[in-house]
């Protein structure tokens, strides 16, 4: 530190060269991403502990079962996938996605149509009709759910229904809702608070569900970024209510943080296997795809990682007390609604999906007040 | 700024000469760096903005068109003149300190002001929140001393973003400064005192007036880095601090729609600009990078 103190201007410069120089070249240090070599299948999900799952419960098995490697990467952004093809450098295979992801990177042609005909059709039979997409199968499945700290609301004294986050009168403590991330605006939420019956959200009323967010706002203390932020706000006693993933809520309780979710009106959506245009392992990726569809490895993904399983057979091959906090599980799915993928992937003559409009318009929103 | 500095001295034998030169060697390295590297990127971002896919004025006309994005762009700025403003005001009693100070203490301090610099930012982000929070460190002993009775908002607002930003920048104000004042020689001070100069005279008089280019230089520096921050604003911030960088963001990630964040990239970088040009003619920021007498 000797140097620093004797700093001359010539000196500060090239410190100053050197921090920018740094910050300038860092992107291209990254890691470079894995290969999809022949023989290597290049998996792309979220990471932490679901990737971690994905090794042990579905890769490993699968480079045992057809003698070809898997290697992991992440997360799957529309934004770095549409680069690489661009560029002409794609180096995925298969994207574990969510629907709004989807929607955007089919509009842009980034992802391959999913050929069902290699998919067994037992397994199909098993999952979902809304988690068939044309370029992509739902296996994990979340929720939106009212999520709450249990030390300001202890269960039983929780709100029960978004018309009740929506009570400032009743519940005092700030709300959580997200901002960005994949998610849209949660407009049949927004809906729900104002009355509207589970069964009748679509085709959504948008005027009236942003004036349901207009009485929202006040209550709002932190607009979250990612759904890991919307757990930690909660966990901190930041916030007393969010609207966050329950699943991810249901994680939090189990390692002890003083969270609960309630399933009521819960907006049901799923993540989705999809193939990467310009795969150069497509029969892979549909074989892995497949493999991983089994109910049983479903199940296995979802005792460390609480999400619903997409294959019904899963609940075969769960306990009673592992099955009773999923979203999925037969008592918390009555009592949700699934998310309209056509609606929010309908092209407008702008040539942009509904999905892309309102989250535009959630950003105006946000800045015009 | 250096670059042009040295290019501007004339060299015998003309330009081709130079280049063969071992000081054009040196720098034909960094500026095919910054060519490739820099300016290729930012020409194609530059005609991005402008295709949608044929010619457009499209993202502009979007960009005037919506008071939210200008908003985003005042929301920006606010928060980055509070910014440059509070790390002056703290930056330089305390630059001004490790000058009079012994060099020992000096470097403990040199080393006190770089040490979070080494941290995340989003670790810092993160700490800060721990500590601001509704039931943070200083709530809670607020809370306990009586001092108040309902946790205050220390944080999700213009405050939170200012403590956060503040810290994270401070050695990039702190260095400049630094660098200035330790080059002022004592001996005008000692002269005007000697000369009947109260203190507080000499350091308006002569110290002060002296350092002013470290000023500059610090200012601007912590000004165009607070404009472009996007982690913090949006960790520590509310909904008053969206800024131009999460709206980028949320343009070019979530709704892929690269042509309009271009548009909105473009246009930033020409404020940007527009605002160094002015900044560095009125405050004499050439000083500090070796043109003028410094």
């Amino acid at each position: 530190m000797k140097e620093q103190t004797h700093s001359t201007r010539r000196q500060f410069v090239k410190l100053v060269s050197a921090v920018g120089a740094t910050a300038a070249v860092g992107p291209f240090f990254h890691a470079r991403p894995a290969r999809a070599d022949k023989g290597e299948l290049v998996v792309v999900s979220w990471g932490g502990s679901w990737a971690k799952s994905l090794r042990e419960v579905m890769f490993t098995p699968f480079e045992k079962e057809t003698g070809y490697k898997v290697r992991d990467d992440g997360p799957p952004e529309g934004a770095k996938l549409k680069a690489m093809i661009q560029s002409g450098d794609v180096t995925w295979d298969i994207l574990d996605t969510d629907l709004p992801a989807i929607q955007t990177m089919v509009k842009d042609g980034l992802l391959d149509p999913l050929d069902y005909g290699k998919l067994d059709k037992s397994k199909l039979d098993r999952i979902p009709k809304p988690l068939h997409n044309s370029h992509g199968i739902g296996h994990k499945i979340y929720s939106f759910n009212i999520v709450y700290n249990t030390k300001a609301l202890p269960t039983g004294k929780h709100p029960r229904s978004w018309a009740e986050v929506w009570d400032g009168q009743k519940f005092k403590g700030g709300r959580s809702f997200n901002f960005r991330g994949g998610i849209a605006p949660q407009l049949e939420i927004a809906l729900l608070a104002d009355g509207v019956p589970m069964d009748k959200l679509y085709p959504i009323d948008i005027e009236r569900a942003w004036k349901s967010m207009d009485r929202l706002r006040p209550l709002v203390t932190k607009w979250y970024q990612s759904h890991a932020e919307a757990i930690q706000l909660l966990t901190a006693g930041e916030v007393d209510i969010s609207c966050t993933v329950g699943p991810r809520g249901i994680y939090a309780k189990r390692t002890g943080a003083p969270v609960d979710v309630d399933y009521n009106q819960g907006k049901l959506g799923s993540d989705y296997w999809c193939v990467v245009k310009g795969s150069k392992n497509r029969d892979v990726a549909l074989q892995f795809i497949n493999f991983a569809l089994d109910g049983k490895r479903q199940a296995g993904m979802v005792k460390e990682n609480p999400y619903g399983p997409s294959n019904s057979t899963a609940f075969d091959f769960l306990t009673p007390e592992e099955a009773k906090d999923l979203t999925t599980s037969p008592d918390n799915i009555k009592r949700q609604f699934w998310i309209n993928e056509e609606w929010w992937g309908k092209l407008g003559p702008d040539n942009k999906n509904e999905n892309q409009k309102q989250k535009e318009r959630f950003a105006t929103w946000m800045l015009n007040k | 700024m250096t670059a042009g500095g040295d290019l501007a001295r004339p060299v015998p034998g003309g330009p081709g000469r130079y280049w063969r030169s071992r000081q054009g060697l040196a720098l034909a390295v960094p500026l095919a760096f910054f060519v490739a590297l820099y300016l290729y990127p930012l020409s194609r971002l530059f005609a991005w903005s402008f295709f949608s896919p044929g010619f457009t004025l499209e993202h502009y006309a979007k960009l005037f068109g919506e008071p939210a994005y200008l908003r985003a762009l005042r929301n920006t700025s606010q928060i980055s003149l509070w910014v440059t403003v509070i790390a002056l005001l703290l930056g330089y009693p305390l630059a001004y300190l490790m000058t009079v100070v012994s060099l020992r203490t000096r470097a403990i301090l040199v080393v006190l002001v770089l040490v979070p610099f080494w941290t995340s930012v989003l670790v810092r982000t993160f700490a800060w929140m721990v500590i601001l929070g509704r039931r943070g460190l200083i709530n809670q002993v607020l809370m306990s001393w009586g001092v108040t009775h309902r946790p205050l908002a220390l944080i999700y607002n213009m405050l939170g973003v200012q403590i956060g930003m503040v810290h994270v920048l401070l050695p990039f104000m702190v260095f400049p400064l630094l660098s200035v004042m330790s080059r002022i020689d004592s001996a005008l001070v000692t002269a005007a005192r000697s000369l009947g100069a109260s203190p507080r005279q000499a350091f308006l008089r002569i110290f002060l007036p002296l350092s002013l280019p470290g000023v500059s230089a610090g200012c601007v520096l912590v000004f165009l880095l607070a404009v472009g921050f996007y982690i913090t604003p949006a960790l520590l911030g509310g909904e008053g601090q969206v800024t131009f960088a999460t709206l980028i963001e949320l343009v070019v990630r979530d709704l892929l729609d690269w042509n309009f964040g271009a548009s909105l990239g473009v246009f930033l970088l020409t404020v940007v600009g527009t605002l160094f040009v002015l900044f560095s003619t009125v405050l004499g920021l050439d000083r500090l990078t070796g043109q003028g007498r410094a």
